[in-house]
């Protein structure tokens, strides 16, 4: 299963597209929302300056743009071709196939992470304790993995055609509505009301919780969980669907 | 190798997709060594036939082993290559990376190398799978297919979209494959494919095993043979059309084509007309015709 990791890293890290929006794109975002700020405007609600706060909704949004796009598109399309018939005529595992999309996206998902961080601690003078950027790190590289779910469930329910729309249509709602674009403070109460059950939001919410010094809302670790288990429930079932028809 | 257990054996297996029956009761088994041909016409269950074998698909009722276990179970134990008739490949990746990583998931792999020279495809190592040709891509899947040291290995319609020449390489490398001791099975609607190279061919009709012999019994069993000549002179079409055991005729021209039950007397009655035959030729017919013969009369019984 090495070998497919590794095959399908190289052919994730040879796509300048894919490498552009995960890696590169959030730290221009970043650059944007954040560029005018200086750095003592307070996040309202949150104690924390925009900078730092945009901080870790691009670093969530680089790492869902990893897990997320590129898996869902490539397993609908490699289902629809037959690829993952022909890899199951190898000693690969039945897992095997969405265990190594899982594990390359999240290669690229972390410097996707870190590069945020690095242009927000040299361009906007963002300051943190040491262990609160390895905690973050770690924390929205782990949390990725609700979205790798999802990605891999997308790509397992659509077809080939509809995967692009669908992808898009989840990436960018989960994205503007969770907050990772703009601090949710800034929407209207009903759509915040929304907002707060993504688990976009939570996933954000989760490394700012780690800014702030302080234990997560239970409600948005309990949003993530349930997240997962249901993507990642819905994943499996809609994996063995597939296989039982192929 | 596997001495006594047989490579394939299918046991009473049925698989239908709603109402349709792709495959209907299907018994048979494959000894090692034997290159066997499944032809058939389109729909006739072909492929869900290797879906099966393959353990791709589940059978509703029946059993399928594979050198005695299950198709799973033989796969991984790398007794088992295949390629597939749709066999999607993964893009993005050179020929050469994808045939690296089918070495390196095969427990009994060759060298990457080997394999590339073999299929024939080592001058294109290095391109891109999704800017191949249809022929190319066939050989990657072919490459696929033979990776490692498998005892049994299943292509599912291995030439489409190959020329002549490549077919012809391809199949000079099967044979090679077959005299190592492998078990060959291979889907085709390609019948001269199956009259070259098969020792064995298996007639599958709407999921059923409609004959199961040599190349040459197959033909027998169709019975008739083709008789064709010209005819200088007058030519008297009721006479001709009234000779003994015809099965069909057809008059362009001066030439004449005649199938017949009975290719002996039908020659001796003609010389009895007073005709004389030129360009006498007297065959078998070919596979093909054969088996038309055969699906035409299993049409017209279960009609």
């Amino acid at each position: 299963m090495n070998s497919l990791i590794k095959l399908e890293l190289a052919r994730a890290l040879r796509n300048r597209k894919f490498l552009f929006f995960s890696v590169i794109y959030p730290s221009v975002l970043f650059l944007i929302t954040a560029g005018n700020a200086d750095s003592t405007t307070k996040v309202p609600g949150s104690g924390l300056t925009l900078p730092t706060y945009m901080m870790v909704s691009m670093a969530s949004f680089g790492a869902l743009t990893a897990v997320l796009m590129g898996n869902s598109e490539r397993i609908a399309k490699e289902r629809e071709g037959g690829w993952v018939r022909q890899l199951r005529l190898t000693t690969l595992p039945g897992r095997g196939y969405v265990l190594a999309k899982t594990a390359s996206a999240a290669v690229v998902s972390l410097p996707s992470i870190v590069i945020v961080f690095a242009v927000a601690a040299a361009v906007k003078d963002v300051r943190l304790d040491a262990w609160q950027w390895l905690a973050l790190t770690g924390a929205i590289w782990a949390g990725s993995l609700v979205f790798a779910a999802l990605g891999v469930a997308i790509g397992y329910l659509a077809t080939g055609d509809a995967v692009r729309p669908i992808t898009m249509i989840t990436y960018f709602g989960l994205s503007m509505l969770g907050g990772l674009w703009m601090p949710t403070t800034t929407f209207p109460d009903w759509l915040q009301d929304i907002a707060k059950w993504l688990p976009t939001h939570a996933y954000a919410a989760l490394g700012q919780a780690i800014e702030q010094s302080r234990a997560p809302h239970v409600q948005d670790l309990a949003v993530l969980v349930v997240s997962f288990v249901l993507f990642a429930g819905g994943a499996a079932w809609l994996y063995r669907k597939d296989t039982l028809k192929a | 190798m596997t001495t006594t257990a047989s490579v394939v054996a299918f046991d009473q297996v049925s698989k239908a997709y709603d109402a349709v029956r792709a495959v209907d009761g299907l018994t048979l088994d494959l000894s090692p060594g034997q290159t066997v041909a499944l032809l058939g016409p389109n729909g006739a269950g072909k492929s869900t036939t290797l879906d099966l074998l393959l353990g791709l698909k589940k059978p509703d009722s029946g059993t399928v082993r594979l050198f005695g276990t299950s198709p799973r179970d033989a796969i991984v134990a790398g007794r088992v290559g295949a390629m597939l008739q749709s066999g999607g490949l993964m893009d993005e990746v050179t020929v050469a990376e994808l045939v690296r990583l089918a070495c390196d998931l095969h427990p009994k792999p060759y060298r990457p190398s080997e394999v590339l020279s073999r299929a024939g495809i080592a001058q294109i190592a290095d391109r891109k799978v999704n800017k191949l040709s249809g022929g190319q891509a066939q050989r990657v899947r072919f490459a696929l297919a033979t990776a490692g040291d498998s005892d049994l290995i299943v292509l599912d319609e291995p030439t489409t979209g190959m020329d002549v020449t490549t077919r012809q390489a391809f199949w000079a490398t099967m044979r090679e494959q077959a005299e190592q001791g492998r078990t060959v099975l291979f889907a085709t609607h390609y019948l001269e494919e199956a009259d070259a190279v098969a020792d064995r061919v298996l007639v599958l009709h709407r999921g059923r095993l409609l004959a199961d012999g040599t190349a040459a019994e197959i033909k027998a069993r169709a019975g008739a043979r083709r008789v064709s000549f010209d005819v200088e002179g007058a030519l008297d079409e009721p006479a001709l059309r009234a000779l003994p055991f015809l099965t069909g005729i057809d008059i362009s021209g001066r030439t004449v084509r005649i199938q017949s039950a009975d290719a002996d007397a039908t020659v001796h009655a003609l010389y009895g007309l007073g005709v004389y035959p030129r360009n006498l030729e007297v065959a078998g017919l070919g596979l093909e015709q054969a088996f038309v013969a055969i699906t035409t009369a299993e049409e017209a019984k279960s009609k």
